[in-house]
């Protein structure tokens, strides 16, 4: 019994670790969002929404577990590739990268605020002042 | 990238209540340490004693974005190669005159190579080096302006750069640098990329001119002696004042399910000199295995010196040796394999590993030279 007791928030936590990442957007952004268009944003080759608005990526610095899975889920590659990729444009004067939050929280409260803003959080985090656009498994 | 935000109005308050531009502070280095493998040995500026300073740099970028879509970037560079004097190795404004149609004017990149862009980055791909038989131009930077539009073309990513400048400057001769000058460069480059698949083109042209001092000098000069034997001609076929040149690339890239391709042909031609037309190219093959991705790759250098410019001249002539001593003298044929590894050990680093063995089957003479190093982006 006691062993059984354990073991739940051991699976609760392993199941926490692979949480599914939202892409989070304003409440009234109505742009429809494929997982192509978001590696699209967060790689700086548009910078509109599907709909023509201006889109304004916002990270999460990388000592946010949930960066990591983004990174692989949406875009493919390892947070290591990542800044590779940013460092040919940020050095060449191609690109900036979208600008990096410290906490979950912070991305739900600049995603809440601001229309164009697109981030991303962990799916448990996600609250009713913004809009999931896309969840990745 | 660990990007350390200024709020330039917090040192606007300071001084004279400016307007509020934020700026970015970014940089990279490379740490390496490399030798020769044999005390005969030498390649890329290695010797048998072990340098930390031959290919070690370290580069501070400043950007200030100033609104309005402009935007001023300058990047400052140390080469350890030079004593670690620190230079501009780019220095332009950026307006964005659309979403995808940008236009930098000032110091840039010349481009050339597929990593010509960011060559000295070297957080940015795996091998140690670019591969130095197609990257050997001995020259990167431009003078000039370009144009750099972004598009997508049906599942294509499209990047086209025009470009035009000038540069003066050190660029190789051989084996060799001199003084040179190459105006009125004009030149596309065009990448096309989709899903871990990406084709490039570049093409430029421009007007070459060369100051080598044993030979451009006056009256003792090698051309003044030509033209005083009445073979002004043969001088003009061979000096470089002036001179049409051209450079074509082509390369490719595949990076699909952790295996790396990438290759790059090149021709570089200086008409109507003694600078034989340089081919090279590259083919590198890695995997990616998680953090740790080792590679192999081949280079081949082709120069074939221009023999038809003395071809007329008796050998019994006094002028036959040195004549035939400088055109056969940029002949090459070099093959090099490299044999490295790349390992992200930190979010922000790279441990790096590259073995060279050059094969010069022109002087007969193998070089090999080991270099380990970390490269770092902050």
């Amino acid at each position: 019994m006691l062993k059984k007791l354990i073991l739940i928030p051991a699976l609760a936590l392993s199941f926490m670790a692979a949480a599914n990442v939202a892409v989070i957007v304003h409440p009234s952004n109505a742009a429809t969002l494929s997982q192509d268009d978001i590696n699209k944003l967060f790689t700086g080759r548009a910078k509109t929404f599907t709909d023509g608005k201006a889109a304004e990526p916002v990270n999460l610095a990388e000592a946010v577990a949930v960066r990591a899975d983004f990174d692989q889920k949406a875009l493919g590659r390892s947070s290591s590739q990542m800044k590779a990729y940013w460092s040919k444009l940020v050095f060449t004067g191609k690109g900036t990268p979208p600008k990096e939050l410290a906490s979950e929280q912070e991305v739900l409260d600049a995603v809440a605020k601001n229309p164009a803003a697109i981030g991303y959080v962990s799916a448990a985090a996600v609250t009713g002042s913004v809009k999931v656009a896309l969840t990745l498994n | 990238m660990l990007k350390r935000k200024l709020l330039a109005a917090t040192i606007a308050a300071s001084l004279c209540g400016a307007s509020q531009a934020a700026v970015d502070i970014n940089g990279f280095a490379s740490i390496k340490g490399g030798m020769a493998l044999s005390s005969d040995d030498e390649l890329y500026g290695y010797d048998d004693d072990l340098s930390f300073k031959n290919e070690s740099l370290a580069a501070l970028q400043v950007k200030s974005d100033l609104g309005d879509k402009l935007s001023v970037t300058a990047q400052l560079l140390g080469r350890g190669a030079d004593d670690w004097d620190v230079k501009f190795e780019w220095a332009f404004l950026s307006y964005d005159l659309t979403d995808s149609l940008r236009v930098n004017a000032g110091r840039l990149r010349t481009p050339f190579y597929k990593y010509s862009d960011f060559r000295d980055v070297g957080y940015a791909y795996d091998w140690s080096r670019v591969p130095q038989s197609v990257y050997g131009l001995g020259f990167d930077n431009i003078e000039g302006a370009s144009l750099y539009h972004t598009t997508t073309l049906g599942n294509f990513d499209s990047a086209l750069q025009l470009i035009v400048g000038s540069y003066d400057g050190d660029a190789a001769i051989g084996d060799a640098t001199a003084e040179a000058q190459i105006d009125n460069v004009t030149g596309v480059a065009w990448e096309l990329g989709q899903d871990g698949y990406s084709f490039r083109v570049a093409y430029l042209i421009g007007k070459t001119t060369f100051y080598v001092d044993p030979l451009d000098t006056p009256v003792t000069g090698l051309y003044a002696q030509l033209t005083g034997f009445g073979l002004g001609a043969l001088a003009k076929d061979l000096d470089i004042i002036d001179e049409s040149s051209s450079f074509a690339g082509i390369g490719f890239n595949i990076d699909k399910n952790d295996w790396l391709l990438v290759s790059e042909v090149t021709k570089a031609t200086v008409d109507d000199s003694f600078i034989s037309d340089q081919e090279s190219y590259y083919i590198s093959i890695g995997h990616r295995f998680d953090s740790i991705t080792p590679y192999v790759s081949f280079e081949k250098e082709d120069n074939q010196a221009k023999t038809e410019i003395y071809a007329a001249v008796p050998t019994a002539s006094p002028i036959f040796t040195p004549v035939a001593g400088l055109v056969n003298s940029l002949e090459l044929e070099r093959d090099s394999i490299n044999v490295g590894v790349r390992y992200d050990f930190h979010p922000s680093a790279a441990l790096k590993a590259q073995y060279t063995n050059a094969d010069n089957k022109t002087a007969d003479r193998k070089d090999r030279v080991l270099v380990v190093g970390v490269d770092l982006v902050f």
